[in-house]
């Protein structure tokens, strides 16, 4: 491993930092957690670095190792065995479309939006994440998650329209 | 209520679509105050998730210990790449200082036993050997509890143009060994047998010093010999006592 391969990583992989340590936060909830897995990731991408190909996805990949990472740690693993609850069957096709509230929408804080976000079952809140906050596209997100791009899209709706639940019922309670 | 364009609002929204249905859908949405509204919900939560959602950034110590980690890596890539190299250039020197004592001690133990050939040569025949005997089987027996070792001398039969003068103990850096003098038509040959490194190593001849010597191992014991006979002469004497002693 010589010193250009080193700084190449680096180049590539540090502007990454924040990114993945805001997903850390969010899907382990802990910060002493994320710190482990964004440094455990960073280790993990660097050895391996050397079998990343390139031209693909530079960012799915690291995003990849960091979830991965997580998931077979502890935490990962008590999420996962919690968190399986009425995903399978789901279609977009299916999804009632609710009558707009933009108003309601844009009353809501940052805090309730947080709180509406931190509901989410792990599988909804990843793809809402890395679509919304990363800003992917839907194959950099199904890459990253390894999941065909119809259940990004069917899980990205459902997380959307949970979130919108969940902001326009607390709302609806506050008036 | 359910307008067919409003599946494709999200996917308007993320910029999943082409551009020949983005344009489509841009045109249904100055028409549709329904899916407008889809939209600009859709588009204000998106910034919502977005805002509260990049809610962690890492920490400076986090920055550091991650870059840490990186020039370890790096510093001990290095390490590792120099180290390396030093390691193979000092092993060469090693090697090279090995080959070439090895070569210096060589090179002193053939000028030494040149000079005890020489000095026999000079020496009247009493004096050359202790056990004079053209019969191996005497001389090889004198041998007997004066080394700690034991060798076999090769058969020369009537019609060989050697013969077996006698033998004596010689000395080479403090050990015991044997002298054993030849004859091949008045060239005298010397044969130093003195124990050696197991295993067995390929005849070596050396002129250096207008002497030939002809230098092997063979079951644990260096053979030397030494005279100013010609080579192949000297090779066939050798070839008998590499016969006489496997």
């Amino acid at each position: 491993m010589d010193e250009r391969f080193n700084k190449e990583f680096e180049q590539l992989a540090l502007p990454l930092l924040d990114p993945l340590y805001n997903f850390a936060c969010w899907l382990s909830g802990n910060p002493d957690e994320a710190r482990d897995l964004v440094q455990e990731t960073f280790v993990k991408a660097l050895k391996a670095f050397a079998s990343f190909q390139a031209g693909t996805n530079f960012r799915a990949w690291m995003f990849r190792i960091l979830r991965n990472t997580f998931l077979t740690s502890r935490t990962g693993l008590e999420r996962r065995n919690t968190s399986q609850q009425d995903e399978d069957g789901y279609d977009e096709a299916v999804v009632s479309y609710d009558t707009p509230e933009l108003a309601i929408m844009r009353q809501a804080d940052t805090e309730l939006v947080q709180a509406s976000i931190a509901r989410l079952s792990p599988v909804f809140q990843e793809v809402l994440l890395l679509a919304d906050i990363e800003e992917m596209k839907y194959q950099e997100v199904a890459e990253t998650l390894a999941i065909p791009i119809g259940t990004v899209m069917s899980r990205l709706a459902r997380a959307r329209k949970q979130v919108r639940e969940h902001i326009v019922d607390a709302l609806g309670k506050k008036s | 209520m359910n307008c067919e364009y409003r599946q494709k609002i999200a996917l308007y929204a993320d910029g999943e679509l082409g551009p020949p249905e983005q344009q489509e859908v841009s045109r249904h949405l100055a028409t549709c105050p329904e899916c407008s509204a889809a939209l600009l919900e859709l588009l204000e939560m998106k910034k919502s998730v977005r805002l509260a959602g990049s809610r962690f950034s890492a920490p400076p110590e986090l920055r550091r210990a991650v870059q840490e980690k990186l020039r370890v890596r790096e510093t001990s890539a290095v390490f590792w790449k120099w180290g390396f190299a030093a390691a193979c250039c000092l092993l060469v020197a090693m090697l090279g200082v090995m080959i070439y004592s090895r070569q210096q001690r060589q090179d002193w133990v053939i000028a030494s036993l040149v000079d005890q050939h020489v000095t026999n040569l000079a020496s009247n025949l009493d004096h050359r050997v202790d056990v004079l005997s053209t019969d191996r089987h005497t001389v090889k027996p004198w041998f007997q509890g004066k080394l700690p070792f034991t060798f076999n001398l090769p058969e020369i039969t009537a019609d060989s143009p050697f013969k077996l003068i006698g033998g004596k103990v010689a000395y080479q850096g403090q050990e015991p060994g044997a002298e054993l003098l030849y004859e091949i038509r008045k060239h005298e040959i010397s044969v130093f047998i003195f124990r050696g490194q197991e295993g067995s190593s390929k005849l070596v001849h050396d002129r250096g010093s207008s002497f030939t010597v002809e230098h092997w191992t063979e079951g644990g014991l260096r053979f030397y010999v030494v005279t100013d006979a010609n080579s192949e002469e000297v090779d066939q004497l050798a070839s008998m006592l590499q016969q006489a002693n496997r």
